[in-house]
């Protein structure tokens, strides 16, 4: 059964929550009225259809869009409240675009991962090259640390920015589709080294397209439409067939997966043959 | 697990406390700022050619103080007709190239880093001529009431407001950026042809020094003018530089570590502008040396970062060898420096935006 979204009042004193807040990038509201928890210290996925407003809300908690009303709170405080450097030594974001300099090495990238822990006159300190290295070997580009990101291939390039991100060293990772143009490999290696972080203490929160992937990594789900969070709670209870139905508008059986046993979305396709006697059963139980 | 990396951790900071990485240059363990080499090369070779080049300014042609007497002159020796070329003929002039190139090729990089795009230039998008529009009108109609300094700044704040304003989009979208610049650009030139003709209308090297540039005749006084506006603006410029390290990486990222993008172009385009009045204001819309002199430091290097010290010194080398031409040239009509710019530079625009073109950049 899917757990309604609830707005909790109290504030907490630890990770990333939104109170009520409401999203737009100048015009109709994108985001309205949402109230989420971050888990502290979880891998949280969210999930929902095209213009559902996730990227937006994360580019909110990640404090790179102002909201129109509400607060985002960090560790109970409004992000707002927090300057810029201070807030990017909590909360690390990686976007869907982001734009490598021209001519830079992966190590220059992942240095640049530092900058809120510099100041005008300390732009290096020991600390940097302890976590660039660890930040390198983590993503496996430590034979790479040289070469420039132009001459990397699409899931190396994607691994660097990880390490950017991973340098900034922060408590929270904010992920947007950090899967999109990797093929289904470099899609799973991504996904296992979010999970990994996580492992190890990081909250890690990621949009994402692929409902499979996300239940399987996700230790906490998010459903969004139409700008609301419609669904959240551990994978097995929130996804269900009739969610799908009603949030993606796909007809579909939610199974287990064989190898992980978490649930697994397979639509009622429309067969090419139309022959009916193809197509799966109404029913599994699931 | 743990204890291995603590132990790592711990050799590696031993070890690089000793010796910073290659590219820092530090001051004990407070101070640490990033110096690549191919920079500090690329500046001492450029600060050699710009010798050169003052030197070949100095001494060439008719008038010139010869290589002999050179050294001499700049000590105070120099004969009646040495001084004369030194002191108010050349000296000058070629301090004003050195100070105003510096200050076209800071311009253009702080205004390239943060539009992320080489043609969002100050001579591109309408910043220079609009300079130049405000110090012709506060020279030419209102002489005595403000300093043309004022007035170029004057230009070129209102010209950024009128390109920010139609727009749309701010200075995000370079594409918009570069039409509604060649609109604005129109505007002020046509202003200035216009207050030209009204006021002085047989002058015809007034037009030239308003529209296109022009270095001839500047005395000590336009140098000081200069330099002073570098190095008021010198300081706020190191305070942005990390900002604008961070803002190549696109608005989100720059967010995401900290550095807001707004407040980073707020804070480049401000300087640009006065950097760019005050080169206007002591010779003029020199075209072109604030698109190129960025471009040149970041082929010449072949690194990312925004280069601004290098760009700054290119522009000088730029400004003094076209001035040099200028000068030496032997064209039927001695030509102002910004025609010279002016012929290159096209060229090189247009190449770039053939360039950007293709790529979809714009």
């Amino acid at each position: 059964m899917s757990t309604r979204a609830t707005p909790r009042e109290t504030p907490r004193e630890t990770g990333l929550a939104a109170r009520e807040v409401t999203l737009s990038y100048g015009g109709a509201p994108v985001v309205r009225d949402v109230s989420l928890d971050i888990p502290h210290g979880g891998l949280t996925m969210i999930i929902g259809p095209n213009g559902c407003g996730k990227s937006t809300l994360l580019k909110a908690l990640a404090r790179t869009l102002r909201p129109d009303s509400g607060t985002v709170l960090l560790h109970g405080r409004d992000l707002r409240s927090y300057r810029g450097r201070e807030a990017a030594r909590h909360v690390a974001f990686l976007p869907q675009n982001p734009i490598a300099p021209e001519g830079i090495s992966v190590r220059g990238l992942v240095r640049r991962g530092r900058y809120p822990h510099h100041t005008l006159l300390r732009q290096w300190s020991p600390e940097d090259d302890v976590s660039i290295g660890l930040a390198l070997e983590r993503t496996g580009l430590r034979d790479l640390a040289e070469a420039r990101v132009s001459e990397l291939s699409g899931g190396q390039r994607q691994r660097a920015w990880i390490a950017m991100v991973l340098a900034q060293e922060t408590g929270t990772l904010l992920l947007d589709e950090p899967t999109t143009f990797l093929d289904i490999a470099h899609q799973y290696e991504l996904l296992e080294l979010c999970h990994e972080l996580h492992r190890d203490g990081r909250t890690v929160v990621a949009v994402l397209h692929d409902l499979n992937q996300a239940a399987r990594f996700a230790s906490h789900l998010v459903v969004m439409k139409d700008g609301r969070v419609v669904a959240q709670g551990p994978p097995p209870e929130v996804l269900t067939s009739r969610l799908v139905e009603d949030v993606f508008g796909l007809a579909c059986d939610v199974v287990p997966d064989p190898r992980t046993l978490t649930p697994m979305v397979v639509p009622h396709a429309r067969f090419p043959t139309g022959d009916p006697s193809t197509s799966a059963p109404e029913n599994v139980p699931g | 697990m743990g204890p291995r990396r603590t132990r790592d951790e711990g050799d590696r900071m031993t070890r690089t406390r000793a010796a910073a990485p290659r590219g820092f240059v530090t001051l004990g363990p407070a101070v640490a700022i990033p110096v690549a080499r191919a920079s500090l090369v690329t500046a001492a070779v450029t600060v050699a050619l710009v010798a050169v080049a003052a030197v070949a300014t100095l001494s060439l042609g008719r008038l010139g103080i010869p290589l002999a007497d050179l050294a001499g002159a700049l000590t105070g020796e120099a004969d009646g007709k040495q001084e004369f070329v030194l002191e108010r003929l050349r000296g000058p002039r070629l301090v004003v190239a050195a100070g105003t190139g510096a200050a076209l090729g800071l311009s253009g990089a702080l205004f390239q880093t943060v539009t992320r795009n080489p043609l969002g230039s100050p001579d591109v998008i309408g910043l220079a001529a609009g300079a130049g529009s405000g110090a012709a009108a506060v020279a030419l109609l209102l002489p005595g009431v403000l300093p043309a300094p004022a007035g170029a700044l004057g230009g070129a704040a209102l010209a950024m407001a009128l390109v920010y304003v139609s727009t749309g989009t701010g200075f995000r979208d370079p594409g918009r950026l570069i039409v509604a610049g060649i609109g604005v650009s129109a505007i002020a030139t046509a202003f200035t042809q216009y207050v030209v003709y009204a006021v002085e209308r047989d002058r015809a090297s007034v037009l030239t020094a308003y529209l296109n540039g022009s270095l001839a005749a500047r005395s000590w006084e336009h140098a000081a003018t200069i330099w002073a506006v570098l190095l008021f603006v010198a300081p706020f410029v190191a305070l942005l530089s990390r900002r604008l390290v961070v803002a190549e990486m696109g608005d989100e990222v720059s967010g995401g570590l900290g550095a807001g993008p707004r407040g980073t172009r707020a804070g480049a385009v401000t300087l640009s502008i006065v950097l760019s009045a005050g080169a206007v204001a002591v010779a003029g819309p020199v075209a072109f040396i604030a698109l190129t002199a960025p471009q040149v430091a970041r082929r010449v290097t072949g690194g990312p970062g925004p280069h601004l010290t290098l760009a700054a010194l290119m522009g000088t080398l730029l400004l003094v060898l076209a001035d040099l031409a200028a000068q030496q040239v032997p064209v039927p009509v001695s030509l102002p420096v910004g025609i010279h710019t002016l012929a290159l530079g096209g060229l090189y625009l247009g190449y770039l935006l053939v360039r950007e073109w293709r790529r979809g950049t714009l």
